[in-house]
């Protein structure tokens, strides 16, 4: 067979700038590289000096789409190294923050930038002339995502409200009653659109992951937990460094992470799905055998189904969290700085997200590590490019580079986010 | 849209004040305040384009952003977008999903473009994070804001609104 080279020079709909080089050699994929070459941003480098207090406005400032994400992992981190316990009622907030961003999150991915790819458009605005009732739904959806960002984080790109201890404000009964409105219809809405999805074609095709995600005793995890796979693992955020290592490779921008033991893992709505099922409630439950999930999926092409699930349920867990919402007697626990390390790993919408921050006694950050889900995936995305392409050798080259392009956005990589880091050697002679 | 009362002209004057010429839209935005009518919305925006069809809602709306250059930086181009997309050169695509005329046919496609919509762009030189705006974008922000002004009187006087913009 002649040698063949698929080159994609810019992935569209994904959430920042990278390419794929794909190798075929007599038969064989010989060379599979998903190349980040987005500048890097040295956030880890920026947060060096800066006071505990910063941490959350920097850090939501590397990504437009889970900013919660990095705030919370960051909050978490920075209470676990000053010894905060918040009140229940921050806890839940926090919760119902995070539930406002799987759904602006996810309800963008699933059809403005997934969809397309099976149904054979080019791009979702092609796809809202045949499909426009999806296109709303989607639409309706994100804005109530983004509803509850507003109101619990001031605004919902790159929001400010959440702080060290707890939040500078929090709302009323009154403000989140028309909230809750729209997340029955956003409930409803994603039930639907997540059945127009059921029927979509899917290709057959199998992985066996390592499953990585949080695990909490008692909910489906988001801000707390411990971390666990598939293989055994679990163990504290505070152990995260010791199982997995992050490393550098020649072509890209992104650090790629690993187990130190197994290598490739898996994070995001597959694995949350996967090893915590049975945190969901019955009927969402119900809802993944009338889609024909199974318990555990491993087709990744299949994740535009676990996703949706994962809406469903943040719109019910943000219900009930508002419905047995009442305001705390304080809005904040006050910090005090101290020397020492905290770390903490939440569940952003495309897996964990581990940070560790060194503080000195005045609260100044020494430094700092963040690994965002798309830097852990990245082996992942490309053995499943390698499997892709390795059973697709006799598509033409369009339909070939089409469904490569379809096994990365399964993951739904966002590009700008894994890009913060590089290590950075000056030598001077 | 926020806000009580539905406006009766919408600025949506996009980009970042701190990423030099892109932050042409909201200098832009600040020289309107205070000198169109009081039920016109200025709003600026940042980030999440797709979020545009929420705020415009039918409204008759104008954009005004920085774009790539073409020619000549601080050149200024209006587009009637009401009927047809920004021309090709005009609509560079968005590495990070959607952009605005990415939005703006997207809206199109669903039939939640307003019935009116005009965008000003100009052409930017640098867009550096924390660089201000270039002298040559910055000597275009009083002349659009004087377009934009007479753009809406033109929009309230068709609707038949009052004497001043």
């Amino acid at each position: 067979m002649a040698n063949r080279t698929i080159q994609v020079d810019y992935i569209a709909r994904v959430e920042g700038e990278s390419s794929l080089e794909l190798s075929i050699r007599d038969g064989k994929v010989d060379a599979v590289r998903l190349s980040i070459f987005e500048p890097p941003r040295f956030f880890e480098a920026l947060l060096r000096g800066r006071g505990f207090g910063e941490v959350l406005d920097i850090v939501a400032r590397i990504c437009g789409i889970c900013p919660i994400a990095y705030q919370m992992s960051g909050v978490h981190a920075v209470e676990d190294a000053l010894g905060i316990e918040v009140d229940e009622p921050i806890r839940a907030l926090r919760r119902l923050l995070y539930c406002g961003e799987w759904i602006q999150s996810h309800a963008l991915h699933i059809v403005m930038l997934h969809a397309p790819d099976f149904l054979g458009y080019p791009d979702a605005i092609t796809m809202a002339r045949d499909h426009g009732e999806a296109v709303q739904r989607a639409l309706a959806l994100k804005k109530t995502g983004n509803d509850l960002l507003r109101l619990l984080g001031g605004r919902e790109i790159h929001p400010i409200n959440a702080r060290v201890g707890g939040f500078y404000r929090v709302p009323t009964r009154a403000e989140l009653a028309p909230v809750a409105e729209a997340l029955k219809s956003a409930r409803d809405q994603s039930i639907e659109s997540l059945r127009w999805r059921a029927s979509f074609p899917f290709p057959e095709f199998v992985r066996d992951y390592e499953f990585v995600t949080l695990r909490h005793p008692d909910e489906y995890p988001m801000n707390a937990g411990r971390i666990v796979s598939s293989a055994g693992l679990n163990i504290a955020a505070a152990n995260y460094e010791t199982e997995f290592i992050e490393r550098q490779v020649p072509y890209s921008t992104a650090l790629h992470s690993v187990l130190k033991e197994r290598g490739a893992y898996l994070v995001g709505a597959m694995a949350r799905y996967a090893l915590n099922r049975d945190r969901l409630p019955a009927d969402i439950r119900a809802l993944a055998d009338e889609v024909g999930l199974e318990p555990i999926c491993r087709n990744p092409f299949r994740s535009i189904l676990v996703r949706g699930i994962e809406v469903v349920y943040a719109c019910d867990e943000a219900l009930r969290l508002i419905a047995s919402y009442e305001p705390p007697s304080r809005s904040c626990v006050p910090p005090e700085p101290r020397a020492a390390i905290g770390h903490a790993c939440t569940e952003a919408p495309r897996g964990i997200l581990y940070h560790r921050y060194r503080l000195d006694a005045d609260g100044t950050i020494l430094d700092a590590s963040l690994v965002p889900p798309t830097a852990q995936n990245q082996d992942v995305i490309e053995e499943d490019l390698r499997e892709v392409a390795m059973a697709g050798l006799d598509l033409d080259e369009q339909t070939l580079k089409a469904r490569c392009e379809q096994s990365i956005r399964n993951h739904d990589p966002c590009i700008s986010c894994a890009a913060h880091f590089l290590k950075l050697q000056v030598y001077r002679t | 849209m926020t806000g009580d009362k539905q406006p009766s002209v919408l600025v949506l004057a996009i980009g970042n004040p701190d990423r030099g010429d892109d932050g042409f839209g909201p200098a832009v935005a600040q020289r309107l305040r205070r000198r169109v009518h009081p039920t016109v919305r200025i709003l600026e925006r940042s980030g999440d384009a797709l979020a545009l069809i929420e705020d415009w809602d039918g409204i008759p709306s104008v954009v005004i952003d920085a774009m790539a250059p073409i020619s000549e930086p601080g050149q200024v181009h209006r587009f009637d977008l009401t009927d047809s997309p920004l021309p090709i050169g005009f609509a560079p695509s968005s590495s990070h999903a959607f952009g605005v005329a990415e939005t703006v046919e997207l809206a199109r496609s669903l039939g939640r473009l307003p019935r009116y919509l005009v965008a000003y762009l100009v052409e930017g030189e640098q867009f550096g994070t924390g660089a201000p705006l270039s002298l040559a974008v910055a000597q275009a922000v009083g002349d659009v804001a004087e377009r934009v002004v007479n753009e809406v009187l033109t929009i309230l006087k068709a609707k038949g609104k009052g004497r001043h913009a």
